[in-house]
């Protein structure tokens, strides 16, 4: 089975499985989002403690905003799973495959940027303008500056969590010693202090 | 009828050649060496493109740096038997080149001892080893730290701050401070309306966090220092602040002379009696504006207090963390702030020196 990670899965962020129904969605939003609030408001807030609760906040609202609404869930979980099928398909083709390769993987290279684009950064983004959302959880203008930076972050976290997995094509495969790379990361440190 | 001019053929040359990728591999530049693995690359056979033209001069070492043994290094590495074979066989195959990530590495670890650290990254992700690398940094870093080592530790964070980077990777210098533009901001966006409120006076614990978000730019970095001791990272504050902004001392000795005009300033309104928007109509609209330019060093002409905020932060950006806004009639201007027996400011030599009465 093709891995899945990297490939944001908002029924998991709501704790539901993948058949929910946008009544047990709402449900499940606006308990973890009174949850959230209750926290931020129990703990000081530091900059990077903002930061992870902000980062939360906005992935909760686009967990919503996708699901509660038939037709945009319809299109979220078809792009997810062709996204996942196809890279199953790129990642078994047999090596002497080169054609096939090089059809693939710019393919999958769009696509797969396309859809954490899209359910990454626009849709929490989007989802501030929903009446339920900004109910719920207060968002504003401020929250949305900010979110956008750490957003664009967390896209590029999934992305290296997908493309760790994949078969090195940019480069030839590195052969890594890594006690090799533990001595120059001491040299690097001793010789640039 | 015009007669078919023949078609000379293009010569590479070979030694230029890895030369260029000496260079770039010396200087860490991963976005060269790309290009001359790209279908544009002046090194490809059937482009039209020269390496031997100025335009290109860019790519290639000059006597200085062809005399580095770094450059050495890098060339005996071009050039050895296998690697050269490769280089030539993906420069001569009409598609994309897969990089060969014995170079791509050197250019990798170059890149973090020139302090690129964008680039560095770049190579580390193309070779699935960033994140690993990082966290190697911090662990080391965090070694250093416990040791008492400082400006170990604090090179380790820098580096490994560094290599979150998500910009694209550019040979250009970063700033001092990334997202210094709007995280000083962000800092001062509510205006304080009690002394309390200004980012300045905060209790030496937070104020201490404020100063390593801001300075560091990494959630990740401030979690793992905040689980040492405020002395450590007081100490950890005041070594980043010297190597981020070696002329920290020339901003100190601005602020001393910014405090004093502070106080002239307010001892003009008490011998007045008046309140200071009397004090601002008398002098003909005049705002002591020559407080923030004190601070900074210089007049921004028509400058409103976030321009200077945003120099200043650009220039010096622990500043932003003793400096407070202020209302003076209906103009706002940024003046130094901070509380005198506090720990940071201790450290960083801005309590000590003040004139009497601040």
């Amino acid at each position: 089975m093709a891995s899945e990670a990297g490939y944001i899965n908002y029924f998991e962020r709501l704790g539901l499985a993948n058949d929910a129904h946008p009544g047990e969605v709402r449900k499940a939003y606006k308990k973890l989002m009174k949850q959230l609030v209750q926290e931020i408001a129990q703990v000081e807030v530091t900059a990077d403690r903002r930061a992870q609760f902000m980062l939360q906040m906005a992935t909760l609202n686009a967990a919503v905003f996708v699901l509660k609404d038939k037709e945009r869930r319809e299109a979220y979980w078809a792009e997810r799973q062709a996204l996942i099928e196809l890279e199953a398909e790129w990642c078994g083709l047999d090596d002497s495959d080169e054609a096939r390769h090089d059809v693939l993987r710019p393919k999958f290279d769009s696509e797969v940027r396309s859809f954490l684009s899209k359910y990454v950064q626009e849709m929490p983004l989007n989802a501030g303008s929903d009446h339920e959302v900004l109910e719920a959880s207060h968002w504003d203008v401020a929250h949305a500056r900010h979110a956008t930076q750490l957003l664009r972050q967390y896209r590029h976290h999934l992305h290296h969590d997908i493309l760790e997995r994949l078969p090195y094509h940019e480069v030839t495969e590195p052969k890594i010693d890594w006690s090799e790379r533990q001595k120059t990361v001491a040299e690097l440190l001793e010789g640039l202090c | 009828m015009a007669r078919a001019v023949a078609k000379q053929e293009k010569i590479v040359d070979l030694e230029l050649t890895a030369k260029a990728f000496a260079f770039a591999v010396m200087t860490g530049d991963i976005v060269n060496f790309k290009f001359l693995f790209s279908g544009l690359s002046p090194v490809r056979a059937w482009t039209s493109e020269q390496l031997e033209t100025e335009k290109y001069e860019y790519l290639l070492p000059n006597a200085d740096a062809e005399s580095t043994a770094a450059y050495k290094g890098a060339y005996v590495a071009v050039r050895s038997d296998e690697t050269w074979a490769y280089i030539q066989a993906e420069l001569g195959a009409k598609r994309n080149a897969q990089l060969p990530s014995e170079l791509v590495l050197m250019i990798a670890d170059n890149a973090v001892r020139a302090a690129k650290y964008t680039l560095a990254a770049q190579a580390y992700e193309s070779l699935r080893l960033r994140r690993k690398m990082q966290a190697e940094f911090f662990k080391q870093a965090d070694e250093a730290l416990a040791q008492g080592d400082i400006p170990k530790a604090v090179q380790g964070y820098r580096i490994a701050t560094g290599l979150s980077y998500d910009y694209a990777a550019f040979p250009e210098p970063l700033p001092k401070v990334a997202n210094y533009q709007s995280d000083a901001l962000r800092i001062h966006g509510r205006y304080p309306e009690r002394a309390q409120e200004c980012p300045s006076i905060m209790p030496e614990e937070m104020h201490t966090d404020l100063a390593l978000n801001y300075l560091l730019s990494d959630a990740t970095a401030v979690t793992r220092l905040r689980e040492y001791p405020l002395e450590t990272r007081l100490a950890f504050v005041k070594e980043l602040v010297a190597r981020i902004d070696p002329q920290w001392d020339v901003f100190v000795a601005r602020y001393h002379t910014a405090c004093t005009l502070v106080l002239e300033f307010a001892e003009r309104m008490q011998h007045q009696k008046a309140t200071l928007e009397d004090e601002i109509e008398e002098q003909q609209g005049h705002v002591p504006t020559q407080i923030m330019e004190a601070l900074l060093g210089r007049t921004i002409e028509n400058g409103l207090w976030w321009q200077y905020m945003k120099d200043l932060a650009y220039e010096h950006p622990a500043a932003v963390l003793f400096i407070g806004r202020q209302r003076v009639g209906k103009h706002e201007i940024l003046m130094p702030r901070l509380v005198a027996d506090s720990a940071l400011p201790e450290v960083l030599g801005l309590a000590q020196g003040l004139p009497e009465g601040a």
